[in-house]
């Protein structure tokens, strides 16, 4: 682990009504790397990445304790500014959202909200965000177009260019690539690999191929517990939890 | 076995007897008003104030009611979106989720809608002796307010409650508060739904006589300021039908056609739009 | 900046509770406002006596309601008699045996039925129903009505009570899963039977709250009524006499009620007389409506 973790989480303890989703969790994500949450479906790898940019409380009925910090700074403290966590971080969910408007829009929604107007320094962020998430050559033509004409991969990339333009820190994927084809996938794992001397990336995902191609570093989740946490290559090659094993090699799903 | 399919065919043409009789009588309503109407309908019905004795079937036109009952409807209406959007926006976006309030509120609101339009004519009388209002226009706008606010709130809040959550926390994840996102983002999302509530309103607005019948007052002018009588559509056919002479009687077919045509328009608008201004939003 | 967006996202949050903690407060306003309108009259005699009188002569100061209430309750009992087997049938063909087709075509024409404003609906009862009645019905029953009745009245309520009912019942069917058709389908009943003994019967409750929540409409209706039901200030004996149900009676006098003592308050007094009934009718329908549907909120 990296001496200075960029999110740090301690002893964090979620529960949706009584049921507890997340379990004592203290575990560090180290900057500038690719770090995925791995685990099977409802173990709270979203939850746990949720937690990290307080999507979480939006909820009905979710009670959290214990601290997430971010920069060295709890994010749950108080009067800590809830959008300032945001923009921190950006989000690609599942199923791309692109937000009801033009492509150029879409891209210029967070610069918009931080107060720049001006038409000039607009274009400009919209054009290299969108280079930056490799759109640019398919939509340059049609930036009014509608998001909701583009197709999901292309949706996709937009979300991530619209994340990109608020200028975070941090890029957090909650399975991204799960409604892609697989020439979308790679295109946003490319990204990913790029953008990662830039930002840190946190992905959650249950395919372990993808987790093997792309992460430094690996958390593995199980029923809300972090088994095992520490660089890839360590987890891939020398798990040092029976489980760990058992899920990498397919025993448990 | 003979008489379940007996039993089957016989309820099954009862069942389409009374779907052919309920959607026939809606043609018979229309078509009664169209041969009635249509005769006594000129160009000066619609493009003129009544002059003197007008209802004792003198020279003149109804297009003060017209312009009063749109006034009226479309004030009203304008109210209600800048309260009932609010409203909505509140119980989904801001207010906690299924908390007793917003539950409360829902509720309140589906009974508000129920309420006779009468009720809300005497209530709006009360409400203009406490204010020191007189019959006006202003007096109709508020009794109507009352009255299009349930209807306009219930069918908004239909639409915005099916914004997806994604929707929602992508615009939060980006770093807007509750208010961007919602102005932005939901309002655009929902703006189909929101025009179809909009235009229900507004056709109610336009129809309903018994809510202005003590508010709005009635006069031969079109009302050139707020606390000035307007007359209305259908207090106009009322009047026209309640005189003793046969050619103001007609009249009031042909101000009857007029109001059909109007809510016929504002139906089928609604019916067109509901396909537009989806152009962004997301499935 | 980013202070300033958060102060206007908090002042923003607190104004729009208020107008929604307000909205909740209108119903209440609304009783208060009457309430305190018809206090002079309900001063003047007791509340049941005044329901229970049949005098209605307001230049003597003598207000008995009952002709208005026994008009309202003939004319809307008449109305549910006419409307609730066809919108029954209706609903279930539209929802359970109309293909999709069918029932988007039959849609714009409820809508339209819903939409249309009741002073139309009138004017169609004076023009087609009162003269049926007058020539053709009453003379075959072997009486002689001028046609303005209560049975107009029913005809005309029924038509417009007819989208309200039929739109809730096709929404409570919708509710019930198709396995349960399913399983009754695969024991070997016919849809029919199906219909009749599994799906009717789990939607029971549901078919009631639309037909109390169509009462509840009729009763309260004012315009059309007022303009067939023949408004004759006397208990009727059968419905090919006049009516004057409440609405009516509200709408009819507010030119003079200020101009003759008590007037005014007893006009009140209907109109909340006619909101208590109906909102509780309402309310009874919701609650079961919202058991039906059973959504969260």
């Amino acid at each position: 682990m990296t001496t200075n973790p960029h999110i740090r989480a301690d002893r964090l303890n979620v529960y949706y009504g009584r049921e507890q989703a997340l379990k004592n969790i203290s575990i560090g994500i180290p900057a500038n790397r690719i770090t995925a949450i791995i685990g099977p479906s409802g173990c709270g790898k979203s939850t746990l990445l949720k937690s990290f940019n307080r999507l979480l409380e939006t909820n009905e009925q979710v009670t959290i304790s214990g601290s997430v910090s971010v920069d060295g700074e709890n994010i749950y403290g108080q009067g800590v500014e809830v959008t300032a966590v945001r923009k921190k971080m950006g989000l690609l969910s599942q199923r791309p959202y692109p937000l009801p408007m033009s492509i150029y829009d879409n891209v210029a929604f967070g610069p918009r909200l931080y107060g720049i107007k001006k038409k000039q320094a607009l274009d400009e962020l919209v054009e290299r965000h969108l280079k930056q998430s490799s759109l640019w050559q398919e939509v340059h033509h049609r930036l009014n177009d509608p998001a909701s004409s583009l197709s999901i991969g292309q949706q996709q990339r937009l979300c991530l260019a619209r994340g990109l333009a608020v200028e975070p820190e941090i890029i957090l994927g909650d399975e991204p690539t799960s409604a892609l084809d697989p020439a979308s996938s790679q295109r946003i794992e490319q990204r990913f690999l790029e953008l990662k001397n830039d930002y840190t990336i946190i992905i959650v995902t249950h395919i372990l191929r993808q987790a093997r191609r792309l992460a430094d570093y690996i958390i593995f989740l199980y029923m809300g517990e972090v088994i095992e946490a520490g660089p890839a290559r360590e987890i891939f090659e020398h798990p040092k939890e029976k489980m760990t094993r058992e899920y990498i090699n397919g025993t448990i799903s | 076995m003979n008489k379940r399919i007996l039993e089957e065919t016989v309820m099954r043409t009862l069942m389409k007897l009374s779907t052919l009789l309920i959607l026939s009588v809606l043609v018979i309503i229309l078509i009664t008003i169209l041969v009635k109407g249509l005769p006594a309908l000129d160009l000066a019905m619609i493009t003129q104030s009544p002059k003197g004795g007008f209802y004792l079937g003198k020279e003149g036109g109804i297009l003060n009611a017209i312009i009063g009952s749109l006034y009226l409807a479309g004030g009203s209406t304008l109210i209600a979106v800048c309260l009932g959007l609010p409203i909505v926006l509140y119980l989904n976006i801001f207010a906690r989720p299924c908390s007793r309030l917003v539950r409360f509120i829902r509720f309140s609101l589906d009974v508000l809608w129920g309420i006779p339009s009468i009720v809300y004519g005497a209530f709006g009388f009360t409400l203009m002796l406490f204010l020191g209002l007189r019959a006006s226009l202003l007096g109709g706008i508020i009794a109507v307010t009352f009255l299009i606010l349930p209807i306009m709130c219930r069918t908004m809040d239909e639409v915005i409650r099916m914004v997806p959550r994604e929707l929602l926390h992508a615009s939060y994840a980006l770093g807007a508060t509750r208010f961007e996102t919602a102005f932005t983002v939901v309002v655009r999302q929902a703006l189909p739904g929101i025009m179809t509530a909009v235009l229900l309103s507004l056709g109610r607005g336009i129809g309903d006589a018994a809510s202005v019948l003590f508010t709005a007052g009635f006069t031969d002018h079109i009302p050139d300021s707020l606390l000035r009588p307007a007359a209305t559509l259908p207090l106009v056919i009322f009047f026209q039908l309640s005189t003793p002479f046969p050619e103001v009687q007609n009249r009031a077919y042909a101000s009857a056609l007029v109001l059909t045509v109007i809510i016929l328009a504002i139906c089928l608008t609604s019916r067109a739009l509901t396909g537009r201004y989806t152009k962004h939003t997301i499935k | 900046m980013n202070r300033l967006r958060t102060v206007r996202d908090t002042i923003a949050s607190r104004g729009m509770a208020l107008i929604t903690v307000a909205s909740g407060g209108v119903l209440f306003l609304i009783i208060l406002g009457l309430f305190l309108k018809s206090r002079p009259i309900l001063a003047s005699g007791s509340f049941f006596g005044l329901m229970a009188s049949s005098n209605w002569h307001p230049l003597k100061g003598e207000f008995g309601f009952l002709p208005f209430i026994a008009g309202t309750l003939w004319t809307t009992g008449t109305a549910l008699i006419i409307a609730v087997p066809p919108c029954i049938l209706t609903a279930i063909y539209l929802s359970e045996y109309a293909s999709k087709r069918m029932r988007q075509a039959a849609a714009p024409f409820i809508d339209l039925l819903a939409g249309l404003p009741s002073v139309i609906y009138g004017i169609w009862g004076v023009l087609a129903v009162v003269p049926l009645i007058k020539n053709h019905i009453a003379p075959a029953c072997g009486v002689s009505s001028s046609g303005y009745s209560i049975l107009a009245g029913g005809i005309v309520l029924a038509i417009m009570i007819v989208p309200v009912i039929i739109h809730v019942i096709h929404e409570v069917l919708r509710t019930i899963p198709v396995e349960l058709r399913e399983a009754s389908l695969a024991l070997g009943a016919s849809k029919w039977q199906t219909v009749r003994q599994v799906v009717l019967r789990k939607a029971l409750p549901g078919v009631i709250a639309a037909v109390v929540l169509g009462l509840s409409r009729a009763f309260g209706e004012t315009m059309a009524v007022l303009m067939v039901a023949g408004n004759v200030a006397r208990v009727p004996g059968s419905i090919f006499d006049p009516a004057y149900p409440l609405p009516a009676l509200i709408a009819n006098n507010y030119g003079e009620m200020l101009s003759v003592p008590l007037y005014d308050s007893a006009l009140m007094l209907a109109s909340l007389v006619l909101l208590i009934i109906v909102v509780i009718f309402n309310i009874f329908s919701r609650l079961i409506l919202k058991t039906v549907e059973r959504r969260v909120c």
